[in-house]
């Protein structure tokens, strides 16, 4: 019956933000997401090549939303996406046979490989998962998908994090870079 | 307001006790170390202001009061303060109303000629002249030195209203009287800062 009554919660709830916060969020997301969007739709569409995956929606909660957190850190984006895509793909070689075997083993071993380097960030946990999902793109585009969306758009979305939110005169980006 | 050693009572909490502490937490606390020593900070200032303003003197304060009345030798109030090391005490009348407090203060300002009192001024004189000073006390009282009147205070006065007016007044001690002006109890310096700290 402890293992029930552990669920029961009881904590305080932490407050919410101001409006300034949440301008503030809304404005690096949108000119965050913006120019990795606009590679994948406008300039390089109709290659074979990937430019933006659905992680980025998750790391740009991070790193726009709630850039205090130790989870929305350079050092976390950029390795968590990394690693999880590196770990994402051995997995789906592996494994490919049995999808759903290969997307349990990619995102656990990538929550454990974020947790020992402490790089845990949790849309890695979804670039590990796209790499086993796919699409068929992904797929054939094999490591490279570590650079290219990864590590490209993760990059990109990293330079407008340290612009906007240093810009935001509430705001410090980052708390730290190791 | 004038913020003194008596006023703030810092806690000094490294970053690495954080650290420190967070290892001994199981699981991963989704918060960086300097956030929380910001939130830490602004917390327990914010638990001191509280406390300063809940806790009242009757709460803290000495209730046997060691006293002396107005026509005590001062050769007696010395005794007293000596017996019991401490350095001042309240002046009361018969009915224990409080009129005034004699400290180490005011008797080395009568050894120093009502100067400014210092207790080498009194050693160096002592040197001196090879007899002591005090000698011509002996038939003075406690009425005689006695800072007078004397600030005091009533025992719902919030703690923080005391330190500032131990800062402000530079006192070492106030009497704390009810509403019929008879003594109940007395609050040193060391009580407040051992209450804040």
């Amino acid at each position: 019956m402890l293992f029930f009554s552990k669920m029961k919660g009881g904590g305080q709830s932490p407050p919410g933000v101001g409006l300034s916060e949440i301008a503030w969020s809304w404005v690096g997301a949108l000119l965050g997401i913006a120019p990795v969007a606009f590679l994948h739709y406008n300039l390089f569409s109709g290659d074979d090549f990937v430019y933006i995956i659905g992680s980025f929606g998750a790391s740009a909660v991070l790193i726009y939303g709630a850039v205090r957190s130790p989870l929305a850190q350079p050092r976390n984006l950029v390795g968590g996406h990394i690693i999880s895509a590196i770990i994402g793909v051995i997995a789906y070689k592996l494994f490919y046979p049995c999808p759903w075997f290969a997307s349990s083993i990619a995102v656990a071993t990538a929550i454990a490989a974020m947790h020992t380097t402490k790089t845990l960030h949790p849309p890695g946990g979804a670039t590990a998962l796209i790499a086993v999902i796919g699409s068929e793109k992904i797929h054939d585009l094999g490591f490279l998908y570590v650079l290219l969306p990864v590590g490209a758009g993760v990059l990109i979305m990293l330079v407008v994090a340290l612009i906007v939110n240093n810009l935001a005169t509430s705001r410090k980006y980052p708390e730290f870079w190791f | 307001m004038k913020f003194s050693s008596l006023n703030e009572c810092t806690l000094p909490i490294s970053d690495e006790d954080i650290v420190q502490a967070m290892k001994q937490i199981p699981g991963y606390l989704d918060i960086t170390p300097s956030d929380f020593m910001e939130v830490y900070l602004v917390a327990f200032g914010q638990a001191m202001s509280r406390l300063k303003k809940a806790i009242t003197a009757d709460q803290i304060m000495t209730r046997t009061v060691i006293t002396v009345t107005e026509n005590a030798s001062l050769m007696e109030v010395a005794k007293k303060m000596a017996d019991n090391k401490i350095s001042g005490l309240p002046v009361v009348k018969d009915d224990q109303t409080v009129t005034g407090v004699i400290s180490e203060k005011d008797f080395l300002k009568r050894m120093n000629d009502d100067h400014a009192p210092s207790f080498m001024r009194v050693v160096l004189q002592c040197l001196e002249t090879a007899g002591c000073i005090a000698a011509n006390f002996k038939n003075l009282t406690a009425a005689d030195i006695m800072s007078s009147p004397c600030i005091t205070i009533q025992p719902h006065t919030p703690l923080m209203e005391i330190a500032t007016l131990m800062d402000q007044k530079n006192i070492n001690r106030v009497p704390v009287i009810d509403d019929r002006l008879k003594l109940v109890g007395i609050i040193a310096r060391s009580d407040i800062v051992q209450t804040m700290c």
